[in-house]
């Protein structure tokens, strides 16, 4: 059997409410992590309502299109950051969110080990057709991991996003499932 | 207008909770009605309860779970159930539940149009590789039904259900994407002109 939750640098884990809040709330001051996972402006949100909004998710309980996890370093057991789908059901196929909220670990192949794990769970777990994904122009570090990883870059939309004055691009990214099974015969297997 | 709700006899309708919960309890006030569809005991419950978790259910309109009430085309009566609930994404398959709550519209077609069009709608729109469902070996009206709308005998439970002192089998039957296909020439549906 595969081993699922184990990369080469990095676990998959599922933490406390209580633990993300406490690393979600030091993330969120890096303002330049934020922009580079998000488009949204940067914003503050308190640890009691960080812990709140992840309880209620524990909660509702596991939902068929929505899988979010958080990963650990394997040297430290350190939680570094997280990934998460959203699955649409109907046509077989995924968007994929992923972030290294501690910034000692980007440009060291983290967040690549992080996202082979999340394809490896994505095609042979929830055999999916194919995952997309959406990145800012000025995150190259972010494409390139993702062409190692195997996605191929779809398209931009031109301009749609204003940082400090300047104009850029958003880039689509996307996977499919036989271009995936077609790289475990180089590696990973 | 291309509608795949539609079949030859029937029609797949919106669930409408307090119209579906009046016809429900009328329904299951008929013993047999509710041994051919379900394998607890029969009971009774009101209306006002009913209508509540349908409500429920309606409200949540989850991906997984898709809900219908059967009219017929000549006369827009309300004549049925239908369900289909994915219980496996990752495999995507589904078990479906189908009852005629009107008794005079058993043994005609009605139940087999159903099953036709759910189908369409199963593989064609949700786009699943298989339907399961599950019948009683007392109801050979059922099975032949669902025989004539592809299903097959995929195996049984021995002796699962007790009813007035004799020990019944739980059949279990099934459909694949790729026999479906077949079954239609392989034009799944008009709207893409497949």
């Amino acid at each position: 059997m595969r081993e699922l939750f184990r990369g080469k640098l990095v676990r998959i884990t599922a933490e406390e409410p209580e633990t993300y809040a406490k690393s979600e709330v030091h993330w969120q001051r890096d303002s330049e992590f934020v922009r580079l996972a998000d488009s949204d402006p940067v914003q503050l949100s308190s640890e009691k309502k960080i812990r709140e909004w992840a309880e209620k998710r524990f909660e509702k309980g596991p939902q068929p299109d929505r899988y979010s996890f958080t990963v650990r370093t394997l040297d430290e057991d350190k939680l570094i950051g997280f990934f998460g789908l959203w699955i649409n059901l109907i046509h077989n196929e995924a968007w994929v969110g992923i972030g290294i909220g501690e910034r000692e670990f980007w440009g060291k192949g983290y967040g690549t080990d992080m996202m082979k794990l999340c394809l490896q769970y994505v095609f042979t777990e929830l055999c999916l057709e194919r995952v997309s994904l959406g990145l800012h122009e000025y995150n190259a570090r972010a494409l390139r991991s993702y062409e190692k990883c195997g996605f191929r870059l779809e398209g931009r939309t031109r301009r749609d996003i204003l940082r400090e004055g300047r104009r850029t691009d958003t880039l689509w990214m996307g996977i499919l499932r036989e271009e995936w099974l077609q790289m475990q015969n180089g590696e990973n297997q | 207008m291309n509608d795949i709700f539609t079949g030859k006899l029937v029609r797949l309708s919106a669930f409408d909770p307090e119209e579906m919960s009046k016809a429900f309890t009328r329904w299951n006030l008929n013993s047999e009605y509710g041994r051919l569809l379900n394998s607890s005991a029969h009971r009774m419950q009101s209306a006002k309860s009913t209508a509540k978790w349908m409500e429920k259910e309606a409200e949540e309109m989850s991906p997984a779970g898709y809900y219908f009430s059967i009219r017929t085309l000549a006369e827009d009566k309300l004549i049925g159930e239908l369900g289909l609930d994915v219980v496996n994404w990752p495999g995507r398959d589904a078990f479906v539940g189908l009852g005629i709550g009107e008794t005079e519209y058993w043994s005609k077609g009605y139940g087999t149009d159903v099953m036709n069009v759910l189908l369409r709608f199963a593989f064609a729109e949700i786009n699943l590789r298989r339907v399961t469902l599950t019948v009683f070996e007392y109801n050979p009206r059922a099975i032949r039904s669902y025989e004539k709308a592809g299903f097959r005998h995929e195996g049984h439970l021995r002796n699962y259900l007790n009813r007035e002192g004799r020990r019944w089998n739980e059949i279990y039957m099934g459909i694949l994407r790729e026999e479906w296909m077949e079954l239609n020439n392989h034009a799944p549906s008009a709207v893409l002109g497949a």
